[in-house]
């Protein structure tokens, strides 16, 4: 295990006190584009003031990302500790999915009928298109970072663009589903399925949405020149969790009716 | 490898200082910028205490006639103490501080998600702080209940969003120290050479990564069942009230543990310093102790839930895992006894925060055994006897410990020496204080005082002994004031401070005093014979 440190004691620099302002605009940044903005929208009703805070916080965030992502690809040394550290960060994600899948369970089972009254016909075509699109793309990614250890750039960058592409055609497929069940009166308020379903797919779909970003983290620096194995590496473990995540929710939201 | 002698000469601006301060990535003043902003929250959550003390200190309406304005207080003095002061103190200041040291590493394995924690922290005081700002403020307690939360006018959101900026800042944290105590060990450093400390913040990032996120999907529902309309929490439609009661126990009672364990990792620390003894019976402490708290924690939280309804076999069945759980505590003060015995113990004002830190922890867990016990605790449940409880094994005692460590570390932070005196005055007034307030609470809440009461005028008869708690008050709010004055000295006019003061074995002193960016001048490598408890016996 210590030969990371002594590794890393050998390429070291310099010590002096390090600076980045990017973690601090990050955060404050996500004081406007959450609670801000979500409670001038919902608990105070001024819309407009809410777009005003999302208006700062967005910029915010998505410049202190670049600016994060431009020093970090430069200075990580290999072999990366993000390796490391992203199957800590699976355990704590897995845990909030137990947590929404509890919930369920509970209603479910408490429920004397199931699905209770007010649940239209959901179609199960619709999420085995998604499940395949969705396992693809967990292959693509992998064969994207076999490309990679292999030098291969230009094989890598397809196919790390062919699992972006993937990645949002499942979200869109998602929401195309979302819209056409809003239009049969099928929202967040309709009954107790409604509120498992929409919560535990539209977590999940948050998940989706962020593995994309981490790879257009990825994918913007490589195609100027920089990149980070391990940040592929850990991205492309997250996504493979995503996936199987998505076998649960396939299961227990879609087909146990 | 290291910074010139010639550049550790030149003195930066006051303009590169600030901005080597509110831009470092280094863990050290990280850690240092965390106990600034958790001592902050102290002082607020702590004045919020004595507004509710003085509207208990006697009958009737005192300070306000709305209880809605008490139940504000009530909410910012809990999770203000709890989210904002003890976990960052703990796993914010003391881990980022001590945990490279200890382990002899440059500094944390992502210095740029360090510094991301530490500010999501401090969006997290700031949401709280708004609290008295905003109209609508919220007054949910720190637990949230629906259904209350559901239906108040206050304003939830702020509430869940405290929550999540501080849960997320943890898991941050946690990912952080966990892949840095793996992986980043100085050579020589096997794992059961470890600090306490060190195992101990481990066993609390652990209980952290799997508990937290239950507590943010918990508050996400709430969130989305007050404001987008979800059912959740609505039986009429198929929720479960008590769906919401148990995530946020199964999350919030570990997080007790995550809140003992760096505590109780830190006392032994001080507590082997100041002995110059062994840690006694290391392995057990370690895989016994810190390893059955991580174990067992997410098996007791129905003790908070024992009158909300539960079946009987549960209960019962919670009731057995939550007196076994005294178990591994038990074992982590024999440790700490053991350790004491036949030391050459030295009274610094750090000793004194630690022993006094055993007392009233032992309080506070014998009186948890009623509490444990359902038949017991459907008689005082929900009364001022629980608060007391709570206050002693964690609230009081958590203080204390992290206050010592506060001294403990002076030194090392600053360069400077405090005053003994100062320490030692202000130790013995917190002791008394604390003491009066929450021992007399015990007896206020066995007559019957129900907690989160605002007036009492079913029980005149206890306005004698609420005096008395409020006078014990004001002892807590006039030692703290002390203590800061003794810090505030000893940054200004203490001696300067040797680079190992204390005498002790461990890493984090053998650096110099204030340790240098990059903490050691060369990676130390460790001998086979190293031990940070290495104190001959023949001392």
């Amino acid at each position: 295990m210590n030969e990371y440190a002594v590794e890393h004691e050998i390429s070291g620099h310099e010590p002096h006190w390090e600076t980045s302002p990017w973690p601090l605009v990050l955060s404050m940044a996500m004081l406007f584009v959450f609670p801000f903005a979500f409670s001038l929208y919902f608990v105070y009703g001024k819309p407009i003031m809410a777009i005003l805070s999302l208006g700062i916080g967005i910029p915010l965030t998505v410049l202190s990302v670049a600016g994060w992502i431009s020093e970090g690809v430069g200075q990580t040394r290999e072999p990366g500790y993000s390796v490391k550290a992203m199957p800590f960060f699976i355990v704590a994600e897995a845990f909030i999915f137990v947590a929404f899948f509890v919930g369920y369970w509970v209603m479910r089972l408490s429920a004397s009928s199931w699905p209770p009254a007010g649940t239209p016909e959901i179609a199960l075509t619709v999420p085995i298109i998604m499940t395949i699109v969705l396992v693809s793309s967990s292959f693509t990614i992998h064969l994207s970072e076999q490309k990679m250890e292999h030098g291969d750039r230009g094989g890598f960058l397809m196919w790390l663009i062919v699992t972006i592409i993937l990645g949002t055609l499942f979200l869109g497929l998602s929401m195309n589903e979302y819209s056409h069940l809003f239009a049969e009166g099928f929202n967040f308020k309709t009954n107790a399925y409604s509120t498992a379903f929409f919560s535990i797919t539209g977590f999940h779909a948050s998940h989706v949405f962020v593995g994309i970003a981490m790879f257009i983290c990825i994918l913007i620096p490589a195609l100027m020149g920089k990149m980070s194995k391990s940040f592929v590496k850990s991205a492309s473990m997250y996504w493979h969790f995503v996936d199987i995540i998505w076998f649960f929710v396939v299961t227990q939201v879609y087909f146990w009716s | 490898m290291y910074a010139t002698e010639e550049a550790l000469r030149h003195k930066p601006g006051f303009g590169q200082t600030l901005r080597e301060w509110i831009f470092t990535i280094d863990h050290k003043r990280i850690g240092i910028l965390y106990l600034i902003g958790s001592l902050a929250a102290f002082a607020v959550a702590g004045l919020m205490a004595l507004l509710i003390r003085i509207e208990l200190g006697s009958l009737g309406p005192t300070l306000t006639s709305n209880p809605g304005t008490y139940n504000v207080w009530l909410y910012f003095h809990g999770a203000a103490m709890i989210l904002a002061f003890q976990i960052p103190a703990l796993t914010g200041f003391l881990a980022n501080y001590l945990v490279p040291l200890m382990i002899g590493a440059r500094d944390m394995a992502f210095p740029r998600l360090n510094a991301l924690s530490l500010w999501l922290y401090w969006a997290g005081i700031i949401l709280a702080l708004l609290t008295f700002v905003i109209p609508d403020p919220p007054d949910v307690m720190w637990t949230g209940y629906p259904p209350y939360s559901l239906k108040t006018g206050g304003n939830t959101a702020f509430y869940v969003f405290t929550v999540h900026l501080m849960g997320f800042s943890s898991i941050v944290g946690g990912i952080n120290l966990l892949t840095t105590i793996f992986y980043m060990r100085a050579p020589g450093l096997k794992l059961n050479k470890l600090n306490i400390f060190v195992w101990s913040t481990m066993g609390a990032f652990v209980l952290q990564l799997v508990f937290i996120p239950v507590l943010a999907a918990a508050v996400t529902t709430l969130l989305f069942d007050k404001y987008l309309g979800t059912h959740f929490y609505d039986p009429a439609n198929g929720g479960d009230v008590l769906l919401y009661q148990n995530l946020f126990w199964f999350y919030s009672h570990p997080a007790v543990y995550v809140i003992l364990l760096p505590t109780i990792g830190m006392i032994f620390d001080i507590v082997a310093t100041f002995a110059k003894n062994r840690v006694f019976n290391y392995n057990m402490v370690v895989y016994g102790g810190i390893g059955g708290v991580v174990l067992m924690s997410g098996e007791v939280w129905i003790h908070h839930l024992f009158t909300s309804g539960m079946p009987d076999w549960i209960r019962i069945g919670m009731m057995i895992s939550t007196l076994l759980i005294s178990i591994p505590v038990g074992l982590l003060m024999i440790g700490l006894l053991g350790t004491l015995y036949r030391g050459a113990i030295q009274y610094t004002t750090p000793m004194l925060y630690a022993v006094g830190f055993i007392f009233l922890f032992l309080i506070g867990g014998l009186t948890g055994i009623p509490n444990a016990m359902t038949a017991i605790d459907l008689y005082i449940h929900d009364t001022h006897f629980v608060v007391a409880h709570f206050h002693y094994v964690m609230a009081v005692a958590t203080t204390f410990a992290i206050f010592g460590s506060v001294y403990y570390l002076f030194p090392k932070m600053t360069g400077r020496m405090y005053s003994e005196t100062l320490g030692k005055i202000g130790f013995f007034i917190l002791f008394a204080g604390v003491n009066i307030t929450f021992f007399t609470m015990f007896i206020v809440g066995f007559k019957g005082m129900p907690r989160r009461y605002y007036d009492y005028q079913q029980f005149p008869q206890l306005e004698g002994l609420h005096h008395i708690i409020t006078i014990g008050a004001y002892i807590i709010g006039i030692a703290a004031l002390l203590i800061l004055i003794s810090w505030i000295h000893g940054l200004i006019a203490g001696k300067k401070a040797p680079d190992n003061p204390w005498g002790s074995k461990s890493l984090e002193w053998t650096t110099s005093t204030p340790p240098p960016p990059g903490n050691f001048r060369e990676l130390p490598i460790l001998t086979e014979e190293w031990h940070p408890y290495g104190y001959g016996r023949s001392k």
